[in-house]
């Protein structure tokens, strides 16, 4: 950095994302507290192990592969062309934004001179990968081992949620270009999936025991302690804000970017480079966490575990155009996006004997697949990207933002790369003997022995006489 | 209702075009927006001072008495 303005807007973006991070950190410090809030006593200490060491088996595997995949992917492969290189195969090649260069080997991945944003980039991306498999964590606990729960977590964590980020949400991603799939922060690439996900592991995981009774009806496992439960939540909207932060670019000129001679224009834009303004988005957030509370506190009847998780599932509902919509649009989205996403867990549970703990599914992944489908439909005809407009199919142009595309997406995101590959890795898991722990330990609790050596270390303590 | 179609053309307009709303229906939904907001903000109150009036007068009529509150306590 040779002058004093690039050096500037160079630093700042750098440290923008660095301050995302932190604050996103509190996502998952909320997401243990919530967990272990939401789970029996005899429960807790395993609950709270199995969501913490996704942590480093996430990042490990994020830093030699889950990176790579995303710059490799936006083209399918062989779906729709690069802009950069006007190639369908994977981006492996010398152009600008290559996987080649996010290799574990790569000089990028390191302290290096020469780049101020790699690093940040890499670990904004690297706290999306917790969430989504902190949400899949919270709906399958008091029953999963942590060996299969660290199995899909790496699953969901570091491939298949940057496979979904490589094709809907990347400048040059083919979901874009075909299907003019719109998706500013993340109602399918992390929320959907992570549900869909999610669903499907419970589907071969099923119930704790005593959730259903003989006769099939279910009976209530609420949360043993609501306060930790409510200020896990409370850390989990907090930490939203570093969510919706990095999902933008803070500064970026987009006259050359669009190769527009002549014209500069400064301005925050979303993920797709395309314009938004923080200061707008902020209204969006608020304005749908306000919505999603209210919804969630009618339909709940004051219920304070709905009526929080409401609040979540507002904003993750209005998250896929919120770089656009109107506050009152956002908080509308958010309410309806509440109340079908909270008969359908109900409808769910009933139907299929399905028990998500936490009402993950629900919240994250019925919440960020109604989301995706009504943005086509207020969002219809906006671009999807800044690039060259196009037609829907074209592939070689960007679609603009349609119904039809939004609900292919969503079920792309949900079903094809949440749901099924959710179900198979449980399935094998489960045939390998080591998805599901024993039912006699399940009924006496994880903590057991944990609980019997406290006792007798409790027991000899007090029996010392100095 | 989108307000822009094309991110090249819009900001090929003249400035103080370019830095204009950019919202779905911006300039002629935001009456609606607010005549909807406001129905949905008294239709919330109405509905949950309702059922709350009517959870109050349930538990009011089991007539509990002051020692009661003990016995439902969780064991968490």
């Amino acid at each position: 950095m040779t002058d004093q303005l690039g050096a500037l807007t160079t630093i700042f973006t750098e440290f923008y994302y660095w301050v995302t991070v932190v604050l996103m950190f509190l996502i998952h410090v909320g997401f243990c507290m919530y967990e272990v809030g939401a789970s029996r006593y005899k429960h807790h200490q395993h609950t709270l192990m199995k969501n913490t060491m996704l942590i480093p088996l996430v990042t490990v595997t994020w830093f030699l592969f889950g990176w790579w995949i995303y710059w490799a992917f936006p083209t399918g492969p062989g779906i729709a062309p690069s802009i950069m290189n006007e190639s369908t195969a994977l981006i492996t090649d010398d152009s600008a934004f290559s996987a080649t260069w996010y290799t574990a080997t790569s000089e990028l991945m390191a302290i290096n001179l020469g780049d101020h944003i790699s690093g940040v980039f890499w670990a904004a991306f690297l706290l999306f990968s917790w969430t989504a498999a902190s949400i899949v964590s919270g709906a399958i606990i008091e029953r999963i081992t942590t060996f299969a729960f660290g199995i899909l977590a790496i699953a969901i964590g570091s491939v298949f949620w940057t496979i979904d980020a490589a094709w809907g949400w990347h400048f040059d991603g083919w979901m874009l270009k075909i299907l003019g799939y719109h998706d500013a922060y993340a109602s399918g690439v992390i929320h959907a999936i992570a549900g869909g996900f999610a669903l499907g592991v419970l589907m071969v995981l099923g119930p704790r025991i005593g959730k259903f009774s003989s006769s099939g009806e279910p009976r209530n496992i609420g949360p043993r302690n609501p306060w930790l439960v409510t200020i896990g939540l409370f850390l989990i909207y907090t930490g939203f804000w570093g969510f919706y932060a990095a999902c933008n670019i803070p500064i970026y000129d987009l006259g050359p970017e669009y190769g527009m001679e002549g014209i500069s224009y400064w301005t925050a834009t979303n993920i797709y480079v395309t314009p938004t303004t923080l200061s707008g988005i902020t209204f969006n957030f608020l304005m749908s966490l306000s919505g999603g509370l209210l919804a969630g506190y009618w339909i709940a009847k004051g219920d304070p575990f709905w009526t929080y998780s409401s609040g979540l599932a507002g904003i993750i509902c209005a998250s896929a155009g919120n770089d656009l919509y109107h506050p009152i649009q956002a908080m509308i989205i958010g309410m309806i996006g509440v109340v079908i996403s909270y008969k359908l867990h109900y409808w769910v549970e009933r139907k299929f004997k399905i028990d998500d703990a936490v009402g993950a599914v629900a919240v994250h992944g019925y919440a960020g697949f109604i989301g995706l489908v009504i943005c086509g439909f207020v969002l219809n005809g906006y671009p999807s990207s800044g690039y060259n407009v196009g037609a829907m199919w074209d592939g070689t142009t960007y679609a603009t933002i349609n119904p039809l595309g939004q609900f292919i997406g969503a079920l792309i995101m949900f079903v094809v790369l949440g749901l099924i590959p959710g179900y198979v890795i449980a399935k094998v898991l489960a045939g390998m003997g080591k998805l599901r722990i024993p039912r006699e330990v399940e009924i006496a609790g994880l903590d057991y022995e944990m609980m019997e050596s406290a006792k007798s270390d409790e027991k000899a303590v007090s029996s010392a006489t100095r | 209702m989108a307000t822009v179609t094309n991110w090249i053309d819009h900001l090929n307009k003249p400035a103080e075009e370019v830095v204009g709303a950019v919202y779905p229906g911006a300039g002629s939904s935001e009456g609606i927006l607010v005549i909807l907001a406001i129905l949905l903000w008294v239709g919330w109150t109405v509905l949950t001072a309702k059922s709350e009036s009517d959870e109050l007068d349930r538990l009011g009529r089991k007539r509990h008495g002051p020692n009661d509150h003990k016995s439902n306590i969780t064991d968490w």
